[in-house]
């Protein structure tokens, strides 16, 4: 069985490169290109399993995004693993309070962000 | 299962051996194709043994380093020394291994390591200087661990479970869980969302406490972890560690970790003076054990197919040269001699007999092992399969079962893997749910045939062609009959499978197979109807070179009719036998359709008022057979027919008699067959006129 994961990103490069990385490991993914979108994806895919967001992005950012999901009672459990960069120590934090589960810092190699996804979903 | 433990041993060591006269072969000749081909054959080979035998760890080893010698193959990489050089290391390697499938070895483990790492290093080629890699590695040494894991009430709030980190760390080496649980107070509120799980963990690892720390990225900050080092010692599989620790798991409170330290610290002192004992203890032990398994395996020994090859040729010399005695005495009426002859004839006889039996074997050996591939197969793929066996008594030479060995494995995971559909499938088409796959045995005249037949889709004709087409193996514009079509997947480099799975899958294969059937002088013939199934049938000679035959004479010309085909033999007038209507008499009652061998060999004349009918069996029903006259059974040593009658379908071989004479042995079955295609083609020009 296929494990389904919701990636958010505003810049399609990037979901393209995230779902090419996770489509040859085996996943099936779905795109979302912000927060607001990434919630319609969420209600649309019952059956996802872990989501990997951005947070700066327009319409709805990450931690905005994130906070919704925790809110659900459907979803408040589901795994979110969030993209930050070197720089982003604060947002990090933020995001963890927000209820993060994980983080993956960009740049980073398909291994990477397999072995972080693996710490989450099984 | 120690037997096919061993098979598999033997095999594997086989065809390690092979790989390793292919690398060397390919180390001189770089740029022949071939080597690479067999290198990556032989891969294939031991992959599919090895996960066949529930071996996963060389399987995948081997997987990998097939993976590289797919690439070369497809002219994606190149060849290196340093490559081979890795390969070579391998191969010695995987000689060690075959033996310790799970690693239980430490330095095993750590070799294995060293060469996973190489092998990706290779396919990804990222070309990372080895002996660096070498030196990371030396660095690990096995330690025990002390992990407290106390995660945060609230942890499931991030949507973390730790239970995924338990088992990340569990996967890093042999550990040892115990799990505690708070007890929340009483009148107090079940919070049934909060973590009440605790874990103390005794971890036997070659990483170091950074990748244990690493495990617990995401929740360092909001959980308790303390990661402390007990020492070098195995902790986690030691008794008496186990008692002292056991003592605290059901009491809920902390466990006191300086005292454990303490305790291992003691324990390890304690230990540092046993283990030479300990060792030399082992290495006795192990001493005690080869010895005991030498003596077991004197009583069977290997001997070379080339003596065995030279015995035989000399048998059949001595049953030719006495048949030649034979006839000297017969001719001669000494009382002696003829005694000495009847002797000499017994005892080659029986010397015959039990050189054959030394090569014999019934095929059922072989059936053991394809019934327990059946049953891992089928699991592995969700299919329901129903195995079958028939004819398991029928003996063929040794040599043969082994090299059909692989081919036939090959040819049932076909079946299985892409003749047999899944049970929803099979329902939906109004079949069984179960497929079943026969694998059956049988002699027919002097041949040995072995037919596998499954009821499964069948072989689709138009997809086998397009395929062909897109290989390049034939043009669109050429037309092929169906068999020719079918023929195609002996192609090599023909595959049909979409994906490359475990199971089958790569194009390699099927050439193999038929070359390997063509090496034993056999044929292969592929008939299928797409959903009733497909049947290959694996036509091989009998290796008898020395069989039990009659000796006839029609027209001062001597053949020979094998025995084991004969049911019956009969007088008949010859009158009868001119007005008989379609060919057929009536022999005990019973309509035989018969084939007046004189007048197809052309001989017009009949000297005899008589001629001789001999029944034999062709498949299932009865034919007749006339000859002139019958001398009576003889011991034929046969010799195949010089490379002038190769055309000769009928004739299977030659054989010389006491005399010097020559008697031809006739294939009964081709001989048939022949006469059959030639009424038909008869009654057609005699429809069309």
């Amino acid at each position: 069985m296929k494990k389904n994961i919701l990636i958010i990103d505003d810049s399609e490069s990037i979901r393209e490169v995230i779902a090419t990385g996770l489509e040859s490991a085996g996943y099936t993914v779905i795109k979302g290109i912000n927060g607001e979108d990434g919630l319609k994806c969420l209600a649309a895919n019952p059956s996802l399993e872990l989501i990997i967001t951005d947070l700066n992005m327009p319409v709805m950012d990450g931690i905005s995004f994130l906070k919704e999901v925790r809110k659900s009672e459907k979803h408040k459990y589901l795994p979110v693993i969030i993209l930050t960069t070197e720089s982003q120590e604060a947002k990090k934090q933020e995001a963890r309070n927000a209820g993060a589960t994980g983080w993956i810092i960009k740049p980073f190699s398909k291994e990477k962000l397999i072995n972080v996804i693996k710490k989450v979903v099984r | 299962m120690d037997a096919m433990r061993t098979t598999y041993l033997e095999e594997a060591n086989d065809l390690l051996s092979n790989l390793e006269r292919a690398l060397l072969a390919l180390e001189t000749n770089a740029n022949d194709k071939s080597y690479i081909e067999e290198v990556f054959r032989v891969m294939h080979t031991l992959k599919g043994n090895s996960s066949m035998f529930g071996l996963p760890v060389i399987a995948e080893f081997v997987h990998d380093l097939e993976t590289i010698y797919d690439k070369i193959r497809l002219g994606e990489m190149q060849l290196s020394k340093e490559l081979l050089d890795c390969t070579f290391s391998c191969l010695d390697h995987l000689k060690i291994i075959i033996h310790d499938s799970d690693l239980s070895n430490p330095v095993n483990k750590n070799n294995h390591e060293t060469l996973i790492h190489q092998i990706t290093n290779f396919i990804n080629q990222k070309g990372l200087s080895t002996g660096k890699q070498e030196q990371a590695n030396s660095e690990h040494t096995l330690k025990t661990y002390h992990i407290y894991f106390e995660p945060h009430a609230s942890i499931f709030n991030n949507g973390t479970n730790p239970l995924f980190l338990i088992s990340e760390l569990a996967a890093m080496g042999v550990s040892k869980m115990i799990p505690h649980f708070k007890v929340p107070e009483e009148n107090q509120e079940f919070a049934s969302e909060s973590c009440f799980t605790y874990w103390d963990i005794y971890l036997e690892t070659e990483k170091n406490d950074k990748d244990l720390m690493d495990v617990f990225v995401f929740v360092e900050d909001s959980s308790k972890i303390e990661i402390t080092e007990l020492g070098s010692l195995d902790l986690v599989n030691n008794k008496e560690f186990d008692a002292f620790i056991n003592r605290g798991i059901y009491k809920h409170v902390k466990t006191d970790l300086e005292e454990i330290k303490a305790f291992a610290g003691k324990l390890q002192e304690l230990s540092s003076g046993k283990t030479e004992t300990a060792e030399t203890v082992k290495t006795t032990e192990l001493k005690s054990v080869k010895k005991e398994k030498v003596e077991k395996t004197i009583s069977s020994i290997r001997v070379s197919s080339d003596k065995l090859d030279e015995l035989m040729n000399l048998v059949s010399e001595l049953v030719t040269t006495q048949a030649g005695l034979s006839l000297f005495a017969a001719n001669n009426k000494i009382t002696e001699l003829e005694v000495i002859t009847e002797n000499v004839e017994k005892l080659s006889r029986r010397l015959r007999d039990i050189a054959f039996g030394m090569t014999l074997v019934p095929i059922n050996n072989m059936f053991g092992r394809f019934q327990r591939m059946v049953r891992d197969v089928s699991g592995v793929l969700g299919k329901e399969i129903e195995f079958l066996t028939e004819g398991g008594e029928t003996e063929l030479d040794k040599t043969i079962i082994e090299t059909l060995t692989d081919p036939l494995m090959h040819i049932l995971r076909n079946s299985l893997d892409h003749g047999i559909e899944r049970a929803e499938e099979r329902e939906a088409k109004g079949k069984s749910r179960s497929g079943k796959v026969v694998l059956k045995a049988f002699y027919s005249g002097v041949f040995v045939y072995i037919q596998i037949v499954d009821d499964g889709k069948g072989i689709d004709v138009d997809a086998v062609r397009s395929k062909a087409i897109s290989k390049g193996i034939i043009k669109s514009t050429d037309f092929l009959s169906e068999k020719e079509i079918f023929d195609l997947i002996f192609y090599p480099g023909f595959s049909t499978a979409q994906k490359v799975t475990d199971v089958s899958g790569r194009g390699v294969g099927m050439d193999v197979v038929k070359r390997n059937i063509t090496d034993l002088k056999g044929t292969i013939l592929v008939e299928s109807k797409i959903d009733e199934g497909t049947t290959l049938t694996i036509k091989l000679p009998l290796t008898l070179s020395i069989i039990d035959g009659l000796l006839v004479v029609i027209d001062h010309v001597n053949y020979i009719i094998p025995l084991s085909v004969i049911t019956k033999c009969y007088a008949v007038n010859n009158k009868d036998m001119m007005g008989s209507f379609n060919n057929l008499l009536i022999l005990d009652e019973e309509q035989v359709p018969f084939i007046h061998l004189r007048d197809e060999f052309g001989y017009s004349s009949m000297p005899n008022a008589q001629s001789q009918m001999i029944v034999v069996n062709n498949g299932e029903r009865k034919v007749g057979i006339s000859v002139d006259t019958i001398i009576g059974e003889y011991q034929a040593v046969v010799k195949p027919l010089g490379k002038y009658y190769t055309k000769q379908d009928f004739v299977s071989g030659a054989s010389i008699l006491g005399d010097g004479t020559i008697a031809l042995v006739l294939d009964t079955n081709k001989l048939i067959e022949l006469f059959i295609k030639k009424i038909q083609t008869e009654e057609k020009s005699w429809q069309l006129n």
